[in-house]
């Protein structure tokens, strides 16, 4: 859905069903690739305007479309104090009136033309994109600096949005089974970075928003100085520095300084447990969480590989013991979430009927201790880099996907060179590697144990 | 508090010196135009049909194997038989265990996924252009050499019937069981695709053997391959993995022949205590895919319920904030299928939005839609139709469903004209003919908010506690 918040790390999808692999003696057996996997480089080019707006570009040709995206250093890590959810209602009121558009008209220059819009609001950035038919680039640069210039929400309008926010928040949160655990995740999960709180907000801090909080967050936040631009797709690269000069390049900057977050969230000193409930849980859940530096960090590589290891696909170690084997689990998760901040390494488990969270935490602890210490065979590691290579490779396929790529890198890895460089750092991962990391960061530190089940017993 | 004060003097500042800048938005250059892709075929002799686009780019490639029989097959006591064999295909063969399966698929940097439609059953592949061939050997293997051992039935009915008490205690997600129900009653449609977790533990060894006996072969199947790959190439694999694969000698089983039997009340309301949000689902009879109608309805339907600013999520959305998002779609099948609007809706407004609903969909049938409206609706299908083909996997999408129901491939590239060809007198006649008449109105949610909105503005409905529900009645209640 659009205008949505990248909420759901761990999207929580039964597909279809369970097998998995075994280790060592069968991946001996294991059809190697033919051939090293190459990842075709993405030809960045990169400009710096006079107001400060950052803009990337990759010309290609292959299809009559551009994507085009605007990256706000501004995420849900930024919602003012008592106003939890604050950076995603914004979000939505971007598609809200401006000094030159009628509401909605970013639908009009879009979807009417054949094309498509979103946004999300993420932890650490805001991100609007437009996907056009290449000869509409123009007019898609003219509206993002229009919309980047200035704001004139009513009260109306502002209103039904909000409402419109608000079934957001049900329909993520209260209505599905696990909605309530991943909320809950982020809140036991930190102890003060402000990733703890929600970041679709809740229905207090919502109603208790203003028209003049909105105005407010546009001029701190949305400024040329704060923003990076992306454009992949069908141009004239002569004609797009024109165009982004000609309609972004005015776009005055404010010389107030930007408000960073810069609390430190300090490391654990012991392991935390938590018990967590919903109204509808027909099977319970239970999640772990540790600590990871941010997400530039020389680890995080590794890290990824070591989630891969553990958790991508149905060959994977704890999908094989949990789902496969044991059958106490009918999805899990391992994930390493990477963050501007700071990261979480999640292990997460729904577990099957008539198994319980205590049983779902010891397996899940079990894998990830014989990962750290036991020999990782070198075809299993190959597998796992090649998955995930794979995996970006297919997140590419689009403009818009590559462009997404573009912009994390910007804002979450601070280098957009960071397309690139990371399948070199994924393919230079040694089982050594995947060894001292996980020692570091998740054996050998304190986990934060959540379980969640049925208000007042399984139902 | 501070912060507010800049706040007001910056906006002073900037507003002045932004408004120089242009008011209007420039108009767009001249278009483009796209090339769609040529896809080529060949018929091995035993009746698999093979079709290739070859798309040069990113070295991946995407496959998918088709067998035009699935859910619509399921006997009546064995909902879920026809998905729950092709899930099961990818779960051991006779020389590979289900472990060695995702293994050496993953090691290769592939997906594997299999499963069923109402129509087909399917194995997908996603690959890379330089291991394809090894890749598409397990998917010859899993399709001609399943084994389905007991183990393995066992495991994935337990999976199955977990995920089924997940999706329950979904207000969306049961809505669309239960509206499958209320307006197919016990027909071939009517039943979950899924199952139950009673028709689940009905099915047996026997039951999946003889479903991918009966139906698995190679002149009821197509092959279809999209990606960096020379269409010769892929000719020749198939060839080499499936030459052998016989048909026994016969036809390809016949297809199951619809019938709606639908009786019960026209309103059903499943109450579900604690429901964080309603789901309202209006279901009637829709079309089949071949129906010489079937571009009229998706450009009617692109006004009504497909896109951001259709219908009804303007009403509903963006005019009321009633809901996240407001849509309909036809789903298109052998037989005619559902036409469904769905939204979620806070369980006060539930009332409230199956009235707009309504509202909106009389309105198609009684006034004219003006061109200044369908023009941009078009454009989002042409759109959407240029976006999908752009992907491997998308296209692979678009020509499998043509090749299903033996449609010319020539309608990939006739897609755009065919929309541009519909008018406002079409959209209103097909409507009036379509969309008119008795919907069935499904409704997911807490009573004890719902409250008496429910009995004023129907009083017929029937409401049945979460449970009192039984998916396997035709009537859904339990006896």
């Amino acid at each position: 859905m659009r205008r949505r918040l990248a909420l759901f790390l761990l999207p929580l999808v039964f597909a279809g069903a369970a097998f998995a692999a075994a280790p060592a003696k069968k991946l001996a057996g294991a059809t190697a690739p033919a051939t090293k996997l190459t990842v075709p480089p993405i030809q960045l080019k990169h400009r710096t305007l006079a107001n400060g707006l950052e803009v990337y570009s990759v010309a290609d040709h292959s299809s009559p479309t551009v994507a085009i995206q605007v990256w706000y250093r501004v995420g849900s890590k930024n919602d003012p104090d008592g106003r939890s959810g604050f950076a995603h209602l914004f979000e939505h009121l971007m598609f809200k009136s401006t000094a030159h558009m009628p509401a909605e008209m970013m639908d009009r220059l879009t979807e009417d033309v054949g094309g498509f819009n979103n946004a999300s609001t993420r932890d650490d950035a805001t991100e609007y994109h437009e996907v056009v038919p290449s000869n509409y680039l123009e007019t898609l640069l003219w509206a993002e600096g229009d919309r980047m210039a200035s704001l004139n929400v009513n009260d109306e309008n502002f209103k039904s949005e909000r409402d419109v926010v608000k079934e957001e928040y049900r329909f993520r949160v209260l209505s599905p089974p696990y909605g309530r655990l991943f909320t809950a995740l982020e809140k036991d999960s930190w102890a003060v970075h402000p990733y703890k709180r929600p970041g679709i907000g809740n229905i207090e801090e919502l109603d208790a928003a203003t028209l003049t909080d909105v105005q407010a967050f546009h001029t701190t936040f949305y400024r040329p100085d704060n923003a990076v631009l992306v454009v992949v797709g069908d141009f004239d690269q002569t004609q797009l520095d024109a165009w982004t000069d000609k309609y972004l390049g005015v776009v005055p900057h404010p010389s107030t300084p930007i408000p960073r977050v810069t609390v430190k969230e300090p490391p654990r000193k012991e392991v935390k447990r938590f018990e967590e409930h919903g109204p509808s849980v027909p099977l319970p859940a239970v999640a772990a969480t540790w600590l990871l530096p941010e997400a530039r960090h020389a680890d995080s590589a590794a890290l990824s590989v070591t989630a891969a290891l553990l958790g991508l696909g149905q060959s994977s170690r704890v999908y094989e013991s949990l789902v496969y084997k044991k059958k106490i689990a009918v999805e899990i998760e391992v994930d390493a979430d990477l963050r501007e901040d700071a990261g979480l390494f999640i292990a997460f488990a729904v577990l099957s009927n008539g198994h319980n969270p205590n049983e779902g935490e010891k397996a899940l602890l079990a894998e990830i201790d014989a990962l750290a210490t036991k020999t990782i065979p070198a075809t299993e590691l190959e597998k796992a880099k090649t998955q995930l290579i794979a995996s970006i490779l297919r997140d590419r396929e689009t403009n818009n996907g590559k462009a997404m790529d573009i912009g994390n890198s910007v804002v979450v890895f601070h280098d957009a060179n960071f397309v690139n460089a990371w399948i070199g750092k994924l393919q230079a991962v040694t089982a050594a590697d995947v060894q001292r990391v996980t020692k570091k960061y998740v054996t050998g530190a304190p986990p934060v144990l959540i379980h969640y089940t049925a208000e007042g017993g399984a139902k | 508090m501070s912060r507010r004060f800049h706040v007001l003097a910056l906006l002073l500042l900037i507003v002045p010196t932004y408004s120089r800048a242009q008011q209007t938005p420039p108009p767009p250059a001249a278009p483009r135009a796209a090339r769609v892709p040529r896809p080529t075929e060949q018929t091995l002799a035993n009746g698999l049909r093979v079709i290739v686009v070859e798309k040069t780019g990113l070295p991946l490639v995407a496959a998918r194997l088709l067998v035009k029989t699935g859910s619509e097959a399921d006997p009546n006591d064995r909902a879920g038989l026809a998905d729950l064999t092709a899930s099961l295909l990818t779960k051991g063969t006779k020389t590979k265990s289900a472990e060695e399966i995702a293994l050496g698929v993953e090691a290769l940097g592939a997906t594997i996924d299999s499963g069923a439609g109402w129509d087909n059953s399917f194995v997908t592949l996603g690959a890379l252009a330089n291991n394809f061939s090894s890749a598409m050997k397990y998917v010859a293997d899993v399709v001609l050499h399943p084994t389905f051992t007991q183990d393995e039935i066992d495991r994935l009915r337990d999976q199955n019937i977990d995920a089924l008490s997940v999706a329950m205690q979904n207000p969306a997600q049961l809505a669309n069981f239960v509206a499958a129900r209320a307006l197919f009653g016990g027909g071939p449609y009517g039943h979950n695709q899924g199952g139950t977790p009673e028709s689940l533990k009905a099915i047996t060894r026997d039951d999946v053997v003889k479903f991918h006996r009966t139906h698995y072969r190679p002149n009821n199947a197509v092959l279809i391959v999209a990606g960096d790959v020379k269409p010769e190439t892929v000719f020749a694999l198939a060839k080499t993995l499936f030459g052998n694969w016989s048909s026994g000698g016969q036809a390809p089983p016949p297809v199951q022949s619809e019938s709606v039997a639908a009786s019960g009340p026209s309103v059903v309301v499943i109450d579900m205590p604690d429901a964080g949000q309603a789901a309202v689902v209006v279901t009637r009879r829709g079309l089949s895919r071949n129906d010489p109608q079937y571009y009229k309805a998706i450009v009617t339907n692109a006004v009504l319920g497909a896109g951001y600013s259709s219908r009804l999520n303007q009403e509903i959305r963006i005019k009321r904030g009633l809901s996240y998002g407001a849509g309909s779609f036809f789903d298109f099948r052998r037989e005619p299928g559902a036409f469904n609007a769905a939204v979620q809706t806070k369980n006060e407004s539930a009332i409230e939005v199956a009235g707009l609903i309504g509202g909106e969909v009389s309105k198609m049938t009684s006034t004219s839609v003006p061109e200044l409206e369908l023009t941009p609706r078009k454009a989002t299908l042409i759109g959407d139709f240029g976006r999908s083909v752009e992907t491997n996997s998308g296209l692979v999408g678009r020509i499998g469903t043509l090749a299903l129901y033996g449609l010319s491939l020539d309608e990939i590239n006739a897609f755009v004209a065919k929309v541009q060809s519909v008018t406002p007198a079409d959209v209103q006649k097909f409507a009036g003919e379509k969309l008119n008449g008795d919907a069935r109105i499904v409704i997911v949610g807490d009573m004890k908010k719902i409250g008496d909105t429910l009995k004023a503005a129907y009083p017929n409905a029937e409401v049945i506690p979460i449970d009192q529900l039984d998916l396997n009645s035709p009537t859904l209640r339990k006896k």
